[in-house]
């Protein structure tokens, strides 16, 4: 019985480290960055200044940058998910749903920085010349395109996270849309409803686990950091539209930390963008969780 | 009647190119990468070490794949085997307060932004050290793959029918026999599949090894307190470098980290198949 106890010592110990390091990790974000709070308290959310010379740092700029990037991507990816979602499961011949299931799951496994160094010299300059430039000749009256774009900036950045994200929500819709009873597609159809009004009645049903999905997928945009830090433009001023070059907070990290050492409320800074990009990304997450057991307990 | 079966059609189709469309990226990307790295990927190119950053001369990635090697295998090592024995634990003491938290604390971590992670890594290892060192990328990229693996394990421990279970006890054995010979060997590709998937997510990482390692040395391995390179990071610095022979070098290590990603991805698949058959 003794190898018994020392198994459960070691068990425990493992357990309780993976329990640590969660909770070392936010108080090391809580504690690097208390001498911005405190000298700044709530302004250094609000201000748009990055001065490290004069050791003023306001972290809004790129707040926004992370909100307005997610945002296209999501607009983007959501339509783009359901799709593949429900084509995967009710389109494509049974004999080729699992190929599509492991595509899917082979671009949700790609490194961020594979997707990053292909949207700099690839997908940027065909954007640039093909959706930018045009949307900002027609369009350019309309404050969102006003920027004569150059190929690396906020627009690129949220078009290559949508394509990023799209196998994270629809994996999660995809596996909710299986959950669904049979016994609702067999009601739908001996009802005599064509197929695309029994897929509208079962995205219907499981309308709040999409909720969910798309709520986990703009987690992972938000904290994404390296794919973004590539295409992003890397430069701070206020968004003034989708085609301004800019900074997310994750970039802002990636990008300043290197030479953060030099100065004396930098760092303090920067782990204060990463406790309020935490602090976002969870309460996001917790809903999107908090909302699929909600939904895979109803079915 | 006629006027529901046209916008089925339609709506079919409509649902049918998007989703072609969002699946043309992937092919894109492994089209392009190989395209503009495979002609790279020679021995010499893997051995090298990087070109200078004007001139015609070759180079390669050397330092950077040792480095990948070491922190990768390092990673898998600590994490694994903390992610392995958390994963046990909620499988087998799911009814546990602990484990209840513990889940929960999982799924926020899996959650967590990587580069987050880094600064974690940093706080702890390398602002006490005063260094960019090799420990503190190591220890980083466990942290990002102790969830992915804890969660997997947990699947395949959970996954053993409880019948079982319960023979393997009732043989009299004690608990580590029970959970890590008899029934480990019944959960093995399962728990192969969580250490496969760790060991992917540990070498593409690159955000918390940009706190944590630094990654401008051009050296090969020097102890695990000096700073180190890693393919990931070699590709993110050459990439937003403004020399063109250094793009070429970015393209060749993504190719090679391309090729890492999609074997450990079949293998993995192949594991699977075989437990489902």
């Amino acid at each position: 019985m003794k190898s018994g106890r020392i198994f459960y010592t070691i068990l425990f110990i493992f357990v309780f480290t993976s329990l640590l390091i969660v909770v070392g990790v936010v108080t090391s974000l809580t504690v690097t960055s208390y001498p911005i709070f405190s000298r700044d308290g709530l302004s250094f959310i609000f201000k748009s200044t990055w001065n490290p010379v004069k050791e003023d740092y306001g972290i809004l700029p790129a707040l926004l940058g992370t909100l307005i990037t997610s945002a296209i991507a999501i607009s983007i990816s959501t339509p783009l998910a359901i799709s593949l979602a429900v084509f995967s499961i009710e389109i494509v011949p049974s004999k080729f749903r699992a190929f599509i299931n492991n595509i899917s799951d082979l671009m949700a496994s790609l490194p961020s920085v594979i997707y990053g160094l292909w949207g700099l010299y690839v997908l940027a300059p065909i954007l640039h010349q093909y959706v930018m430039m045009p949307l900002h000749h027609y369009l350019g009256f309309i404050p969102l395109f006003s920027t004569k774009p150059i190929p690396t900036n906020l627009f690129t950045a949220g078009v290559l996270l949508a394509i990023m994200i799209i196998p994270f929500a629809s994996s999660v819709i995809r596996e909710v849309y299986n959950a669904v009873p049979y016994y609702l597609k067999e009601a739908a159809y001996s009802l005599g409803m064509t197929k695309w009004e029994a897929i509208k009645t079962m995205l219907g049903y499981i309308k709040s686990a999409i909720f969910a999905g798309i709520f986990l997928a703009l987690g992972r945009a938000m904290g994404e950091t390296m794919a973004v830090a590539m295409v992003v433009g890397n430069t701070f001023t206020f968004p003034k539209s989708l085609f301004d070059m800019g900074y997310t907070i994750s970039s802002l990290i990636a990008n300043q930390f290197p030479n953060a050492e030099a100065y004396n409320y930098m760092i303090p800074a920067l782990y204060g963008g990463a406790l309020i990009l935490f602090i976002v990304g969870l309460t996001i997450n917790l809903a999107g969780l908090y909302w699929i057991k909600k939904v895979m307990i109803k079915s | 009647m006629n006027k529901r079966k046209v916008i089925e059609k339609i709506m079919l189709g409509v649902i049918s190119s998007l989703a072609i469309i969002s699946a043309i990226p992937i092919f894109a990307i492994i089209i392009n990468i190989y395209s503009e790295g495979a002609r790279h990927l020679t021995l010499n190119f893997l051995i090298d070490l990087p070109p200078p950053p004007v001139s015609g001369k070759s180079g390669g990635i050397g330092p950077a794949l040792v480095g990948s090697l070491i922190l990768t295998s390092l990673a898998v090592a600590i994490g694994g085997s903390i992610g392995f024995f958390t994963g046990l634990y909620l499988s087998e003491f799911s009814h546990t307060r602990l484990a209840h938290y513990t889940q929960i604390f999982l799924q926020i971590m899996v959650e967590f932004p990587t580069i987050i992670i880094g600064l974690f890594a940093y706080m702890v290892l390398v602002a006490p050290l005063k260094r960019f060192n090799a420990l503190a990328g190591a220890f980083a990229l466990s942290i990002v793959i102790i969830p992915y693996i804890a969660l997997n394990v947990r699947e395949a421990y959970r996954s053993i029918p409880y019948t079982l279970k319960e023979a393997a006890f009732s043989l009299g054995v004690s608990a580590p026999i029970a959970y890590l010979r008899i029934l480990l060997s019944t959960a093995r590709r399962g728990v192969l599949t969580a250490l496969l998937i760790g060991m992917a997510k540990a070498a593409g990482e690159t955000a918390p090894l940009l706190l944590t390692i630094l990654g401008t040395t051009f050296t090969y391995f020097g102890g695990l307190d000096q700073p180190i390179n890693a393919i990931p990071l070699l590709i993110y610095n050459f990439a937003l470098s403004p020399y063109e022979r250094w793009h070429q070098v970015a393209w060749g290590a993504a190719a090679v980290l391309l090729t890492i990603t999609l074997m450990i991805f079949i293998i993995s698949r192949l594991v699977v198949r075989e437990v489902k058959v």
